[in-house]
């Protein structure tokens, strides 16, 4: 191997490289989210000045504690809210959003689609980890079918891409952290993107699985989600919940001008 | 390995800050060309970290660099003269 003598990964730029390693729990997707993200802010070689980053709370909040970008940290159910006032404001900012599921389909799904139905110009990434981390077994509106729920859930989960098309968004996809490469892509497409662009990662909480004693292992857990997922270009988004005993689809679903 | 067009191998060095690892191993299994281990040692947090096993096969593809959740391993090209045979 060869000894480390620079010291310095190249995403290093754009974070506050004393808080690392991060608070994320060994394999979670949440980092390779955010290290795809750096990665497509390069790649784009869009000013990332004029990037904003806004997270809420949870997992997921602690993205802009990280970032070296212009970032904020807002209060649980108001992301959406700030984010599109700071845009309001600064018309030529990029504003990014990472949300989970308590920011989004537990109390900011009301503002989602009003944000969405308006049109304002924002970049939703949203990780989608199937759970409440903090209250290891809650059950959510995400909460797939009996095969994850381990309260025997029989809600239908709800279909995040559907709810997104329904009011207006312009592009919409859907991956795995461990599709990283597409991810980027999708994230370098949304940069050019003008309207509200939704990228939803399916990220399984290892704490889930962990309690569920099912598949301790990240790599497992890896390719089980490899396994069962596959990917459909341009699929309608009325198919795309996830429920037992069908696929997981993944891809780009609109991409409208 | 295949070589690019003009003759040049293109081949990787990794690169790894073993104290910001988390093993959690996700760059081993997403290595096309089987280039990475755990290590048999612990980090300062105890984890186990990657070690190169077979440095001249990495074709630099960056596929553990973009995966990898806590920007940990990364990789930088090294390009290579083809010896030309007569
Ligand atoms: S608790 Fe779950 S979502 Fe949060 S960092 Fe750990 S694995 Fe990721
Ligand atoms: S750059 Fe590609 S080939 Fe080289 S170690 Fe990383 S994943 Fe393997
Ligand atoms: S992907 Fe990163 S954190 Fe995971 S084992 Fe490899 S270097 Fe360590």
């Amino acid at each position: 191997m060869v000894e480390n003598t620079r010291k310095l990964h190249p995403a290093d730029y754009f974070l506050y490289t004393d808080s690392i390693p991060s608070i994320w729990c060994p394999g979670c997707g949440i980092g390779t989210v955010v290290n795809t993200f750096i990665q497509a802010v390069e790649k784009s070689k869009i000013d990332f000045e004029k990037i904003c980053v806004v997270s809420g709370i949870g997992c997921t909040g602690k993205v802009a504690e990280y970032l070296n970008f212009m970032s904020f940290m807002t209060i649980n159910s108001n992301v959406f809210n700030f984010a599109a006032n700071i845009k309001s404001e600064n018309v030529d900012l990029k504003v990014v959003v990472f949300s989970n599921n308590a920011d989004f389909l537990v109390s900011g799904a009301a503002d989602f689609i009003e944000i969405t139905e308006k049109g304002v110009d924002l970049i939703v990434i949203h990780t989608n980890n199937i759970l409440y981390t903090i209250t290891e077994h809650g059950v959510i509106p995400a909460t797939p079918f009996v095969r994850i729920s381990v309260d025997q859930n029989f809600q239908l989960p709800f279909n995040i891409p559907h709810l997104a098309e329904s009011y207006g968004a312009k592009y919409i996809a859907r991956w795995t952290p461990y599709r990283a490469g597409w991810l980027m892509y999708s994230m370098i497409d949304v940069f050019s993107k003008k309207g509200l662009s939704l990228i939803e990662v399916i990220s399984p909480c290892l704490i889930y699985h962990a309690s569920n004693d099912r598949m301790g292992d990240s790599v497992e857990r890896m390719k089980f989600y490899d396994k069962y997922s596959v990917i459909r270009q341009g699929e309608c988004t009325e198919n795309l919940d996830i429920r037992a005993h069908n696929k997981i689809i993944l891809g780009k679903f609109v991409n409208k001008k | 390995m295949k070589a690019s067009s003009n003759g040049v191998k293109v081949k990787g060095e990794i690169f790894v800050i073993k104290d910001r690892c988390k093993g959690c191993g996700f760059c081993i299994t997403n290595c096309p060309r089987d280039i990475l281990e755990l290590s048999a040692e612990l980090n300062a947090n105890g984890y186990h970290f990657p070690v190169v096993k077979n440095p001249d096969n990495c074709n630099n593809c960056g596929l553990c660099e973009m995966i990898c959740p806590d920007f940990a391993i990364w990789s930088v090209k090294k390009e290579e003269r083809r010896v030309v045979e007569v």
